[in-house]
């Protein structure tokens, strides 16, 4: 008996010890917040991105890497884990150096103080005032600022100019009201069977949040009130775009298949040459001229009911979590990121939207006009501001998408409408 | 436990040096199945039981909140909904996989030559990750270029392109097929190797005696397979409870929520609404209904035949 029980002390014992094993090691504690005091020098960043625009980040990093004592170690991980991949390295205490984070998710970070706050640092930079308003906008809680433009996105309509000219349309006047795009939408729809006027896809949450918001907003509506605290879907602007759309939808004029499309499509439907109009973002330049260069293309801003202009500004922020150990290294790489050179040579260069509005209008970009229109359309893009953006709008089961698909596809606009905004107003509220 | 113990103990009593040599030696061999078991399964299991005692979300600390969790699950409708539409689901989808497994394993239970050939093929879909092939069926069920529509449109079956995963029934179809092709090869092995250790000479015997086949079927084979059968249900049973990935990539629960099941709504508690502690609780409400179902089935289909 009691050489049993011995034996099982230390069969108890192994198994801590390996189960400890198992677990990273937190941090040291002195190492924290304080990393300014590292001798100079030679310390290795670890630093976390969604592979969603993982092509960028490894062409920037190389370069920093190269002209930079301190180096940077890139971990890319799928965009669809990223916030469960940082919440668990958050809760086991051991970070990433530096991270980019898709900006929507900045407040909710913030809110639960996992971001080293950089106001001092960010209000330092030269151009601060000429950053992506919106990130800057997500990235500040309570005042302070916790994280700067490091990828911006900006939806815009993109159309296909063979096609606006076969259906008798002008290629250099696209639609600049919603009647403009359905009256175009149809004329293309004419052209074949197989031909359709607009896409969208109807079961892809965050395409919509994309795409379609936008539509409320050059309208003069919105989907949330300014600090995000209410809910305001009962505005008509959110019924209007909802009936624009639901009518396209009954006219036959969106394919059938986009009802399916949980967002595999997203980027593919316009490349068949065979759709007229689609939401998009910047993104899909650099596709195109690559893999589609048969398809002429052109990009206009999303327009409002009678006229304006909105766009989704979208993209990454970069950020220093909590417990990074190199904060002031860290912002180095911030600093330099944003700086003019790299802006033009590894952002504009390379079709990529630079994060600030005074670079907009760049050599690079003068030579494709659609890339100015992404990126003036980022420059005045709007961000819903939430910390639950997630569960509201992202979520393939949440109140957005359901809404979008009561209305268009069940045609209840009125009853998608107001179930939607109730949901909202529990979630916002806590439930 | 203590019961456990004292029948492990008796031969250490008898003073037998040996024995309880033996014993340690006996503990070491297994020692490392018991470090990956309690690391692996234990430990998790156990940290999922205290998770689902807390609000604890992805980002901040965690709170105690007791049984709050569990009382929330019972006005939790769309949990309900998931359990019953997971139901509806299991039960349309055991069927076909296991009357398609057993006539695919008569056919390849012969000694012609080739038949390997055609138990891999039948096995191949097995070998491929279940998110992989749901995206395959995604494409496949495509309107614009799928395969299967193309087919239908071809022979004048239909008129226009079948929009498959926007309608409930046609998706439950849809998934239904997809998942019977990725997994029938899977129960078609199993009972493979329980008909194979039916020894010959039973059915010589029978044959002897003027059996039919359909006699020797019914008589001899099935009555011996029930062991077989049990494993294969049960595993099937649970496979098809914690079914998500072909409903998250083949219709995301889709269309208006119809199409959520119960491992689909923890992930969308855990890692949508980052709320990891009720996440764990609908994971534990979940083990214990399987764990249910499981010693239902077994109970069932226990085996009392000797031969």
């Amino acid at each position: 008996m009691q050489r049993l029980s011995k034996l099982l002390v230390v069969l108890s014992l192994i198994a801590a010890l390996a189960l400890a094993a198992c677990t990273p090691p937190a941090a040291p504690a002195g190492e924290q917040a304080t990393g300014g005091g590292q001798a100079a020098g030679g310390v290795t960043m670890s630093f976390w991105t969604r592979d969603s625009n993982q092509a960028q980040v490894r062409a920037l990093v190389d370069a920093w890497n190269e002209s930079h004592p301190n180096k940077i170690e890139i971990t890319v991980i799928p965009a669809s884990e990223y916030m469960t991949k940082v919440g668990a390295s958050v809760g086991a205490g051991a970070p990433p150096d530096l991270m980019a984070v898709d900006l929507i998710y900045v407040p909710q970070f913030a809110a639960a103080s996992q971001l080293t706050d950089i106001t001092d640092l960010a209000k330092g930079l030269p151009y601060f005032e000429q950053l992506s308003p919106s990130h800057v906008r997500l990235a500040t809680y309570d005042g302070k600022i916790f994280g700067l433009p490091f990828n911006a996105e900006g939806s815009y309509l993109m159309y296909n100019k063979g096609l606006f000219e076969q259906a008798g349309l002008d290629p250099e006047n696209p639609p600049k009201t919603w009647g403009e795009i359905a009256d175009a939408a149809a004329k293309i729809r004419a052209l074949g069977d197989d031909i359709y006027g607009f896409y969208f896809s109807g079961s892809c949450a965050g395409c919509n949040a994309f795409t379609f918001m936008p539509l409320i907003w050059a309208s003069g509506g919105d989907v949330l009130s300014d600090d995000g605290s209410t809910a305001t879907l009962t505005d008509p602007n959110v019924a209007a775009a909802l009936e624009f759309y639901r009518q396209m939808w009954a006219d036959d004029l969106i394919p059938p298949g986009a009802q399916a499309d949980t967002g595999t499509d997203f980027a593919n439907a316009f490349t068949t040459g065979k759709i007229g109009m689609v939401g998009t973002g910047a993104f899909a330049i650099n596709n195109i001229k690559t893999n589609f260069p048969e398809i002429e293309f052109g990009a206009t801003f999303l327009p409002g009911a009678e006229g304006g202009a909105s766009s989704f500004a979208g993209g990454d922020s970069i950020a220093i979590p909590a417990g990074s150990k190199y904060p002031n290294e860290a912002f180095e790489f911030i600093q330099w990121a944003t700086s003019d050179e790299v802006q033009l040579e590894y952002y504009a260069k390379l079709n990529n939207l630079p994060v600030r509005t005074d670079l907009a209008e760049n050599e690079y970009f003068a030579a494709d006009p659609r890339l100015t229109v992404a990126a003036e359309a980022m420059a005045m893009g709007k961000t819903p501001y939430t910390v639950v953006y997630n569960q509201l709008f992202n979520d393939p089961n949440g109140p957005w998408l359901k809404m979008i698909q009561t209305a268009v596809f069940d045609g209840r606009v009125e009853e998608a409408v107001n179930t939607a905004q109730e949901e909202f107003t529990k979630i916002l509220s806590g439930q | 436990m203590a019961t456990a113990s004292s029948v492990i103990v008796k031969p250490a009593r008898r003073g037998a040096t040996l024995s309880q040599q033996r014993m340690i030696a006996g503990f070491l061999f297994v020692l490392p199945a018991v470090l990956f078991t309690l690391a692996m399964f234990i430990f998790p299991l156990i940290m999922t039981g205290w998770m689902s005692l807390h609000n604890w979300p992805l980002l901040g600390q965690a709170t105690f909140l007791g049984l709050q969790n569990y009382v929330d699950m019972m006005n939790d409708r769309q949990f309900w909904a998931s359990l019953w539409f997971t139901t509806q689901y299991t039960l349309l989808v055991t069927p076909p996989i296991f009357i398609l497994a057993f006539v695919l394993a008569l056919l390849v239970n012969t000694a012609l030559r080739g038949v390997g050939v055609f138990r891999t093929i039948y096995f191949i879909p097995v070998v491929i990750g279940l998110g992989t092939s749901s995206l395959l069926w995604v494409w496949l069920l495509n309107d614009r270029v799928g395969i299967i529509n193309g087919i239908l449109l071809d022979l004048n079956l239909i008129q226009r392109p079948i929009i498959w995963l926007v309608d409930k029934n046609l998706a439950m179809f849809a998934i239904i097929v997809s998942i019977v092709w990725k997994t029938v090869g899977f129960s078609m092995i199993l009972l493979l190797a329980g008909m194979q250790a039916i020894p010959d000479e039973l059915y010589q015997a029978a044959e002897v005696d003027g059996a039919s086949y359909w006699q020797r079927l019914t008589h001899i084979m099935m009555p011996l397979l029930r062991s077989t059968f049990a494993l294969a249900l049960v595993l099937s049973v649970i496979g098809s409870y914690l079914a998500f990935d072909q409903f998250y990539i083949m219709t995301r629960g889709g269309p208006q929520n119809q199409t959520i099941t119960a491992v689909y709504w923890i992930f969308n508690n855990s890692f949508t609404y980052y709320k990891l502690g009720y996440g764990a609780a609908l994971s534990i409400v979940l083990l214990v209904i399987l764990g249910v179902l499981s010693i239902i089935q077994l109970r069932v289909l226990r085996d009392e035949t000797t031969y």
